[in-house]
């Protein structure tokens, strides 16, 4: 069975916010085992690991040299090196926050890696905002393969000219320049011709839109969404309100 | 190609009223936010992640941000909506690569930048949210952040509207300028959302001054004091090399740029 995409968006995006919102251990590792599983059996986890980690690596990283070794809060030192304390509060809050994160950064990873692009585009409505929003999230995943090969096939031509880069900061900036002025100018350039295009077929006009692609969407899934919606709000309240009392 | 429609009926000033609304309440929200979490301080930011602070900083920047996108969105035209899509790929092309390099910078601005000098403040603040939603789908971590890209994006704006990139020296200063108050009010996202900086380069400096004793969301603002301002200066400086760069031709297609004089050199004809 497939999901409309916003359903699994709204199962994404719930739970990340419930998960930050109940900032618990267990249920931080729930949510971290069950995405990896899911991701597993839908077939993405070869392309969404290394995408966590270059996400997830240098910042758990960071949190456990910032607080694993700094914590001035901290009482129950457990080694020390000169200004460096290694305390178990300071431990034990790096370890918490990275749980946490990874939950929800590893929820809404998997929904990306999972979702079908075009299906999304067209589940969000042709015109107004939404549309506007759309339009903009499917010209720039289209846009990026692109750009990055072009990217490579300018790099391939200046190199071809002559460039070398070599170490030092003027020469980085001199080749960054030598890289950066063609394909800034050609991108512009093209979204000019793009923007004529695009006027010429109605773009910004505001009458009724067709669509090639329709989306199948079941009023149970519709029923499923606010449910989850409400649970999101329901959990940050709860914990809103458990603060402030 | 972007001249207003003959045909087509303008659109309603109840309408313009309602955007103008929606563009102070999202200011506001960014703004009241702020001054939130910076005058509670809330003492349980290190007592427990997931804590409250935490959820207040990502709804409120987060709602800021999307009713700027919502107030500003419509309003643009053809030729700058098809910009924003460039703008957010050089944005997350460039800014992945130094993420998580051991460089203390970002240099994940340049498209909200290039895109402000050359359609306005409300196209740059527009771009900027955007782009973190967008990035967003490849590192959900950029996300909270969508209120201070938001900001950077009118700041370089509104440096562009009063000719700041008509001189070449000026555009890194503007940037510096715009970096301190980014920095700032990005801060607050990072210390209660993160609990740090999601860089290897950009903690070192976070544990160097955590070491001296300062509460954490102060070392992360006085590494946000050391890190953005050289940031933006490098980020300003570059956009500056790229729209002179740029053909008369293509630069000169952008009304904003026409009618404020952003760019040096002869003032073209009113009108064309």
């Amino acid at each position: 069975m497939r999901l409309h995409p916003l359903t699994s968006l709204a199962v994404a995006g719930s739970t990340a916010v419930i998960t930050t919102a109940a900032a618990s251990w267990p249920l931080s590792l729930a949510v971290i085992a069950a995405a990896v599983g899911l991701s597993a059996l839908g077939g993405t986890l070869r392309p969404l690991l290394p995408a966590a980690a270059a996400v997830l690596v240098p910042l758990c990283l960071s949190l456990l040299v910032l607080h694993g070794l700094f914590f001035p809060e901290g009482v129950s030192v457990l080694a020390q090196w000169g200004p460096a304390r290694v305390t178990t509060e300071g431990l034990s809050f790096a370890l918490q926050r990275a749980a946490q994160l990874s939950a929800a950064v590893l929820a809404l990873l998997v929904f990306s890696f999972s979702v079908n692009v075009p299906d999304l585009v067209a589940a969000l409505p042709a015109k107004g905002i939404q549309g506007r929003v759309a339009f903009v999230l499917a010209s720039t995943l289209t846009l990026m393969p692109a750009a990055a090969s072009r990217l490579q096939r300018i790099r391939q031509a200046q190199e071809a000219r002559g460039l070398v880069i070599r170490r030092g900061l003027l020469h980085r900036m001199a080749a960054f320049r030598l890289q950066a002025v063609p394909l800034v100018s050609a991108l512009v350039e093209e979204a000019g011709t793009r923007g004529s295009a695009l006027d010429a077929r109605g773009f910004g006009s505001t009458g009724p839109r067709t669509s090639y692609r329709e989306v199948p969407d079941r009023p149970l899934e519709r029923l499923l969404r606010t449910f989850l919606l409400l649970a999101a709000v329901v959990a940050v309240a709860a914990r809103l309100w458990q603060a402030g009392g | 190609m972007s001249s207003p429609s003959l045909t087509l009926p303008s659109p309603a000033p109840a309408a313009a009223r309602k955007r103008r609304v929606l563009e102070i309440l999202g200011a506001l929200a960014i703004a009241g936010t702020y001054i939130y979490l910076v005058l509670n301080q809330p003492a349980d930011i290190t007592g427990g992640p997931g804590s409250a602070s935490a959820l207040i900083a990502l709804s409120g920047f987060l709602v800021g941000a999307i009713l700027l996108v919502v107030a500003v969105l419509p309003t643009l035209p053809t030729s700058t909506m098809v910009l924003i899509p460039v703008a957010l790929v050089l944005n997350i092309v460039l800014g992945q690569f130094v993420g998580s390099t051991l460089v203390p910078f970002y240099l994940d601005a340049i498209g909200t930048v290039l895109i402000a000098v050359l359609a306005g403040p409300a196209a740059g603040a527009a771009t900027g949210a955007l782009s973190s939603i967008v990035w967003s789908f490849f590192n959900p971590t950029v996300l909270p952040f969508a209120a201070g890209a938001a900001l950077i994006g009118c700041l370089a704006g509104l440096a562009a509207r009063y000719g700041l990139f008509r001189r070449f020296y000026l555009a890194p200063v503007a940037g510096f300028l715009t970096g301190i108050i980014g920095g700032v009010v990005s801060a607050p996202v990072a210390a209660f959302v993160f609990g740090g900086t999601s860089g290897v380069a950009t903690g070192a400096i976070v544990s160097a001054f955590r070491s001296m004793g300062d509460t954490l969301l102060a070392a992360i603002t006085k590494q946000a004091l050391i890190s953005d301002p050289m940031d933006k200066a490098i980020v300003f400086a570059a956009v500056a090399v790229l729209v002179y760069a740029l053909p008369r031709r293509a630069s000169l297609q952008f009304p904003f740029v026409r009618r404020h004089r952003v760019l040096a050199g002869k003032a073209p004809e009113q009108g064309s």
